[in-house]
């Protein structure tokens, strides 16, 4: 079980999870609030004109067996909480894809009473598509700029901690 | 049956209850009624099959600044009826001090969420609405802010937040 | 004797394909339910409010941002509504360009409809070539406006760019296509069984309930009624190219199906006349910056029913009051009532069968089965719908 962080057992299990959650990562998408711009074009980048599943990403029901977090939207207050609980449910490593400007920026909605912020206010993010909505094209190479950066291990923001105390 | 006949047909209908009537738009008919009166309005027209409950609209009017004659803040609240092209709205006006309106949910029982609507965005209570739990607002949203009155600016004032994220950026 | 459970389905967190958080709360005894509430906000942004604090360009963008799905009739509403209280009327070139952008959104929308409430019956098939099919319009939209969605067509006093020759051909290329897929889905919503099974007297609504409850567009006319804002009270340039109003008798599921792919061929049949009488002239017309005070109502049909503004203006540069009722509220409204009385396992295609759009006015679902509290996944919810079918 806790093989010792140098031991040869553990370098070939990491390598074998890293081949693993490299060539089949799961994604699950949460809207926090978007305008389902960004939805319908994460669902239409699975559908058999991109079919981002050639990539082993497969979009998964339940967090708990999801590598990749996809939001999309400006985070508003009832689904902040939502946000948290899922992100918090899902395994270590995680990774957190933040897609299209609301969910960079808080975009067209910034400064609305019920949008807390941006996604990065609230969960750490690694990949950011901008775009309103981004294109298939977009989220696809997002997506693969992750995988290329965890082959290279150098993923960025992974597994930051979660800063307590961030905006309510 | 055109437009206009459909109008007159509704101002018929209505025409027990109307305080002031105005045609606005060609198309459209505002009825001014009592508070009291919403109830039979409604059922008049539900009763007559004058086109469908199509929406429900909360305007607030903010009690007069200084300088302007005295005016007490009261929440307007507009129900829209459509038939084809024809409007008709119901026009209630309730005070601050006594926010409080007829449920219509006897009558129309669809209408129970725009009730809700209303009573989240600008506290105005309705009377025998059979929900009353929060629809679209966050469940720490706190007690008595209501978002769509004049007098709410943003979260500074209510619970001093917003500087944590938003507005000082 | 079973007590009665409670049985908690949050649809929309994580759910694969029906896009948006909402949160349904539904009462069941045994299999059948006996009530229906929902529980909005999870995409509520405070649109209206923030309307108030931008100028009137401003909140075209916004309002095109309620849904991304429907986002050109939310900025057409508005753009007309603007134009009333300004006194303005945009070009009918401008108008024509509406109304073909309005009818490529409603077979965009229709498509994606079809693909999803397939999805919800474990269709799967059904479900990705409709999607596959539904590129061709984005194709067409991207070709026209320069994105897939939120296409900004419209000003207030016109749209922003013209349709040549060249995008002439590429659309009516395209919309041949697309006839002729949407016959082979006709035909396969109407015969398949194992699809029948799961729609033909599922959700029936009948004619006085779609009346009374409000229920609006595809939804009501499903049920028979005639209610179509683009027949009722047309706008755009509809005056000028007629809508034939599409309606079923069934009031089921099987019905609204049907009701929307036939919408299908009556918009192919708009764009082409469109197309082939688009009128000459210019795009814009000048609309003071400061809109005068008035009040004014715009009604437009989404793809998904009568949307509804209520345009308030105080002559200044920014709206004192704009009220959006969304199409699918209307239809919410009406499916909490006629749920009741049905299986637990209808339950996604009844839901989807409205075609839910939670951005637009925003949700979630709840099921009560009694005293023992539950916790179910719309995609549970949705796997028990077609397990239950296949066991019968």
């Amino acid at each position: 079980m806790d093989g010792q962080a140098g031991s040869p057992w553990q370098q070939a299990l990491d390598k074998v999870r890293d081949w693993a959650r490299i060539n089949s990562p799961w994604a699950i998408h949460y809207n926090s609030g978007s305008c389902n711009g960004c939805d319908i074009e994460i669902m239409a980048t699975l559908t058999p004109r991109y079919d981002l599943e050639r990539f082993g990403v497969k979009l998964q029901g339940s967090p708990r067996h999801a590598d990749i977090l996809i939001v999309t939207g400006p985070v508003t207050r009832l689904s902040r909480e939502r946000l948290l609980r899922i992100y918090d449910q899902m395994p270590n490593p995680k990774f957190v894809i933040a897609c299209g400007s609301c969910g960079l920026s808080g975009g067209a909605f910034r400064g609305c009473y019920n949008i807390v912020g941006d996604i990065s206010e609230v969960i750490p993010v690694s990949v950011y598509i901008p775009g309103c909505p981004p294109r298939p094209e977009a989220i696809i190479y997002g997506v693969v700029q992750l995988l290329e950066s965890l082959k290279r291990r150098n993923a960025p923001a992974v597994n930051l901690p979660r800063q307590e105390g961030a905006p309510a | 049956m055109d437009t206009s006949t459909a109008l007159e047909k509704a101002a018929a209908i209505l025409q027990p209850w109307a305080l002031a009537t105005a045609t606005p738009e060609p198309n459209r008919l505002d009825v001014v009624i009592e508070r009291g009166s919403l109830i039979p309005a409604v059922k008049a027209l539900v009763k007559a099959r004058w086109g469908f409950f199509s929406a429900l609209t909360g305007l607030d009017q903010p009690p007069s600044g200084d300088g302007e004659p005295v005016r007490e803040g009261c929440v307007e609240v507009l129900y829209h009826f459509c038939s084809a092209a024809a409007v008709v709205t119901l026009r209630v006006s309730v005070p601050y001090s006594d926010a409080k309106i007829d449920s219509i949910c006897e009558v129309i029982p669809s209408a129970t969420l725009y009730e809700r609507e209303l009573i989240e965005m600008f506290g105005v209570e309705c009377t025998g609405t059979p929900n009353t739990e929060r629809l679209l607002l966050s469940d720490d949203w706190p007690e008595g802010v209501y978002p769509l009155r004049k007098s709410f600016t943003g979260f500074q004032q209510a619970e001093g937040q917003e500087a944590n994220h938003g507005s000082a950026a | 004797m079973e007590a009665q459970r409670k049985f908690i389905v949050p649809i929309g967190p994580q759910h694969p394909a029906l896009k948006e958080p909402g949160h349904f709360q539904f009462s069941v005894e045994g299999e059948i339910v006996t009530g229906a509430t929902v529980r909005l906000g999870y995409v509520h942004r405070g649109i209206e409010k923030g309307a108030e604090a931008r100028n009137w360009t401003q909140n075209l963008y916004l309002f095109e941002r309620i849904c991304g799905i429907c986002s050109h009739v939310h900025a057409t509403a508005l753009a007309l509504g603007a134009e009333r209280l300004a006194g303005v009327e945009a070009p009918p070139r401008a108008q024509a360009i509406r109304t073909l952008m309005s009818e490529l959104e409603r077979i965009h929308s229709h498509m994606l409809w079809l693909g999803v409430a397939a999805h919800e019956g474990g269709f799967e098939t059904l479900f990705m070539y409709s999607w596959r099919d539904r590129e061709i319009v984005m194709d067409l939209l991207e070709s026209l406006s320069g994105n897939r969605v939120n296409y900004s067509v419209n000003l207030i006093g016109g749209v922003k760019f013209d349709v040549t020759e060249k995008h002439h051909d590429e659309i009516l290329k395209g919309i041949e296509i697309l006839e002729e897929r949407t016959k082979h889905y006709l035909k396969v919503v109407t015969t398949d069984r194992t699809f029948l099974a799961r729609t033909r007297g599922v959700g029936l609504m009948t004619l006085q309930q779609a009346e009374l409850f409000g229920a609006v567009g595809p939804t009501a006319r499903a049920s028979g009624v005639a209610r179509d804002v683009r027949i009722d009270a047309p706008y755009e340039a509809y005056p000028q190219f007629p809508v034939r109003l599409v309606t079923d008798d069934g009031g089921d599921l099987l019905a609204r199906f049907k009701v929307r792919t036939r919408e299908l061929f009556e918009s192919y049949r708009l764009i082409r006349e469109i197309l082939n009488h688009m009128p000459p002239g210019e795009l814009t017309t000048r609309v003071p910056r400061r809109i005068p005070a008035g009040e004014t109502i715009s009604r437009v049909e989404a793809p998904r029913g009568e949307l509804f503004y209520f345009i308030k203006s105080n002559g200044s540069e920014k709206p004192e009051r704009i009220k959006v009722r969304t199409p699918s509220l209307c239809n919410w409204a009406s499916v909490t009532q006629v749920a009741i009385g049905h299986k637990l396992a209808d339950m996604p295609m009844i839901l989807s069968g409205i075609d839910p759009c939670f951005s637009c006015n925003d949700r979630m679902v709840t099921i009560n089965r009694g005293s023992s509290s539950q916790v179910w996944t719309w995609e549970e919810l949705r796997r028990y719908g077609i397990e239950y079918y296949r066991q019968r």
